[in-house]
């Protein structure tokens, strides 16, 4: 090469580098993408052991297929997983993706403008495969995605009902009546009917979101009151309290239900101290595995209530992960959401957690158990209505959890606890005239 | 020179500004630290809700919390606990000066009763948990020392949740309370309890007209750390122990204030009820540290 012809090139390629230099950056492909760190507050492990793995490994998975996106999995606590986002929204600073239970909590932060709505992100091709949407579904914007689906249900030790001479219902559903009636026969027999906890408070308000939803008719029913429209010491939202006060009052309960917490109650259950309890799928997995996957079934709460949701399931997602308003790669962020749906990552939720995923593409094959397939039926037919869900977090916290309380320690009357439901209501419509004024504009 | 002029024109000389210098980091530390959350806090306990989302100043907050019920039975859950104090300084007291008579393996002892304030709260409290539960420890001793009829829902029941976390934490509290008073006796003048002994002073009457006002400077320290800590320092115990309840049984004003703060989004209210919780804290000090003072010109 002449000296002539290097100058040449030389000044081309010092050119072209100018100019590369200079030039508007274009969007990135390929292996020359720009580099994209997303921070995600994960919560799940709870609710489903094995979620951790199930993150750490779909991390990873993700990077091989987009190796320019690195994503920082931050696990949160559950005691903190509302006042750890709320840090982040007043300062608003934080993750990218973060998570928070659905609709009330969600809805929350909505309306303190910290996230932006996934519809606005992912297609609504894709949205429409993913389960319960419809629970943070809000000025018709999808706020979030749902991963997984836990339904909760009553588990029934089948020799202990054989024992009391107790037949399970046929259709899967007790009335109310034969419920009470099986409850005396297994007490007669010297078995505890129901066992449960709720030191924590979530037992009664287990007992709210069944038997509390069934003599409401749609969940603006339950807004109402809550506006202060109604009124929560109507029998028509409280008067259920009569039927659990009843309950406990002839000794249906364990003796230490004030003693133990909810997963404890359930984990009674598993050592055979009790007749019937609460089950998410979670639980009763653990059960079919304590006392023998022939020794344990499942059914639906008795009916009391006759308003339209007393059919309703009660299947939730529970947690919802979605994009905060700061984020400064929010389509990034929602792409990562969506490869947590695709077909290998739902296969891989349930084999490491044994929970189901909320998506209708969710191969259900994979549940083999026919307890658990029953369960997946319940959850996945029909209407799924999670009340507790539905109320904001200081009601939820100072009526729900603690008017139960009231009825299982008996310190205090149904009445009581109707006059408590009413008492707070009116504490939080005072208390938050911000949040009155958006739940009143919440068309449900 | 010390009394070189920093300025001519001012008359300011450098020995009147050194002093400032000297406490300047420290002030800037504690205005820092104490005194700007102080403010901010009731900054925040002066912003008030409003329907169309705007925060004004007022004092509605203040009128809100002390409309709330709960308010006002988890200040009573706190003045219940203080009741507690008494008990606690006389148990202390006590143990210290068994201990201090020498009793046969007083070392062993005092490792043993000091060592649950070394245990952090949440483990004393979750161990609590588990032997207090109706099927816990504590009641299957009882029924297996036929004292069945003594077995209580010791933290599930509304009549017995507090009297319960009060032994907890005079549980773990009295340990501290022991080495503070033992250290204090260690130091008294052997020679004035020989003395009383000569005569004829018996082992109460030794300690109540000798040693006791001996230790009352230290007593009364310990009686005002443990009324704020059962003002405020008791958090934990109840947080870990039952969440507040049943009910609001063992709701204290830590516990409310917390769940203002970050479970109902409401820092205006967790504000005006800090706010509170400090002024009354600071009432019982001041009003303990008068009584003090009058006794002693009272001796004097």
């Amino acid at each position: 090469m002449s000296a002539k012809s290097f100058r040449v090139i030389s000044i081309a390629v010092i050119l072209v580098m100018l100019f590369t230099a200079c030039g508007k950056t274009t969007p990135a492909t390929g292996s020359t993408k720009e580099k994209v760190n997303l921070t995600f507050w994960y919560w799940a492990e709870s609710d489903a052991p094995g979620a951790d793995a199930w993150m750490t490994e779909s991390v990873e998975a993700y990077k091989q297929v987009n190796p320019n996106v690195t994503i920082n999995v931050v696990p949160q606590s559950t005691d903190t997983l509302i006042s750890a986002f709320q840090s982040a929204v007043t300062a608003k600073s934080g993750p990218d993706i973060a998570s928070q239970w659905a609709t009330g909590p969600v809805l929350g932060f909505v309306w303190q403008d910290a996230l932006v709505p996934i519809s606005d992100y992912v297609s609504a091709d894709e949205i429409k495969n993913w389960l319960n949407t419809n629970e943070n579904t809000y000025n018709g914007k999808v706020w979030g995605a749902s991963m997984y689906l836990i339904g909760i249900e009553i588990m029934y030790n089948k020799a202990m009902f054989a024992q009391a001479g107790v037949t399970p219902p046929a259709s899967g559903r007790w009335t109310w009546d034969e419920f009470i009636t099986a409850c005396e026969k297994l007490k007669t027999a010297g078995i505890t009917p129901f066992i449960a906890g709720d030191k924590d408070g979530y037992g009664g308000a287990w007992w709210f979101a069944h038997v509390g939803m069934q003599g409401l008719d749609s969940t603006d029913d339950l807004r109402q009151a809550i506006i202060g429209n109604k009124d929560f010491t109507d029998p028509h939202y409280t008067g259920w309290y009569s039927s659990l006060d009843e309950m406990v009052k002839k000794g249906y309960f364990n003796e230490d239900v004030m003693s133990l917490d909810l997963s404890q109650g359930a984990q009674a259950f598993s050592q055979g101290q009790g007749a019937m309890s609460w089950g998410t799928d979670g639980m009763i997995k653990q059960a079919l595995t304590d006392l023998g996957a022939d020794k344990v079934g499942v059914m639906r709460t008795p009916q009391l209530g006759a308003g339209k949701l007393a059919d309703t399931g009660n299947a939730t997602q529970s947690i919802t992960f979605f994009l905060t308003k700061w984020s400064a790669h929010p389509q990034e962020a929602a792409d990562f959401l969506v490869y947590l749906h695709t077909a290998d990552r739902l296969t891989s939720w349930y084999q490491h957690t044994g929970v189901i995923a909320a998506d209708a593409r969710f191969d259900r094959n994979l549940v083999t158990d026919p307890v658990l397939k029953q369960m997946v039926e319940w959850e996945t037919t029909g209407p799924q209505i999670w009340l507790e869900n539905f109320l904001p977090g200081q009601l939820d916290s100072d009526a729900d959890l603690t008017a139960g309380q009231m009825i299982f320690s008996q310190s205090g009357t149904p009445a009581d606890a109707a006059a408590l439901w009413q008492r707070s209501a009116e504490t939080w419509r005072n208390q938050h005239p911000d949040e009155l004024t958006n739940w009143k504009n919440w068309q449900q | 020179m010390l009394e070189k002029k920093l300025s001519t024109g001012t008359g300011i000389t450098f020995r009147k500004i050194e002093p400032y210098l000297y406490l300047a980091p420290a002030t800037i530390l504690v205005v820092l630290v104490f005194l700007y959350p102080i403010v901010d806090i009731i900054r925040t306990s002066l912003l008030q809700n409003n329907p169309d989302g705007i925060k004004t100043f007022g004092f509605t907050n203040y009128r809100l919390v002390f409309e709330d019920p709960v308010f006002w039975q988890a200040l009573g859950n706190n003045g219940k606990l203080l009741l507690s104090v008494p008990i606690l300084t006389v148990l202390s007291l006590l143990i210290a000066i068994l201990l201090f008579e020498h009793v046969r393996g007083w070392l062993v002892y005092r490792g043993i009763i000091f060592m649950p304030y070394v245990l952090a709260v949440p483990v004393v409290g979750v161990t609590f948990g588990y032997l207090l539960g109706l099927n816990g420890i504590f009641n299957t001793l009882l029924r297996s020392a036929g004292l069945a009829f003594l077995a209580q829902n010791w933290l599930g029941s509304v009549k017995w949740v507090l009297p319960s976390i009060s032994v907890v934490i005079i549980y773990r509290e009295m340990g501290f309370g022991v080495v503070l008073f033992l250290a204090r006796l260690m130091s008294l003048e052997k020679e004035i309890l020989e003395a009383a002994a000569i005569d004829g002073a018996n082992f109460w009457q030794k300690h109540f007209y000798v040693t006791l006002p001996q230790l009352s400077g230290v007593i009364e320290f310990f009686v005002v750390v443990e009324l704020i800590t059962m003002l405020s320092w008791v958090f934990a115990y109840v947080f870990v122990m039952t969440g507040g309840g049943p009910g609001f049984a063992s709701t204290v004003m830590e516990f409310y204030i917390w769940k203002h703060a970050f479970a109902f989004r409401s820092p205006g209210i967790a504000s005006a009820l800090a706010v509170v919780l400090l002024m009354v804290t600071t009432l019982l000090i001041v009003l303990q540290l008068r009584l003090r003072r009058r006794s002693l010109e009272e001796g004097a």
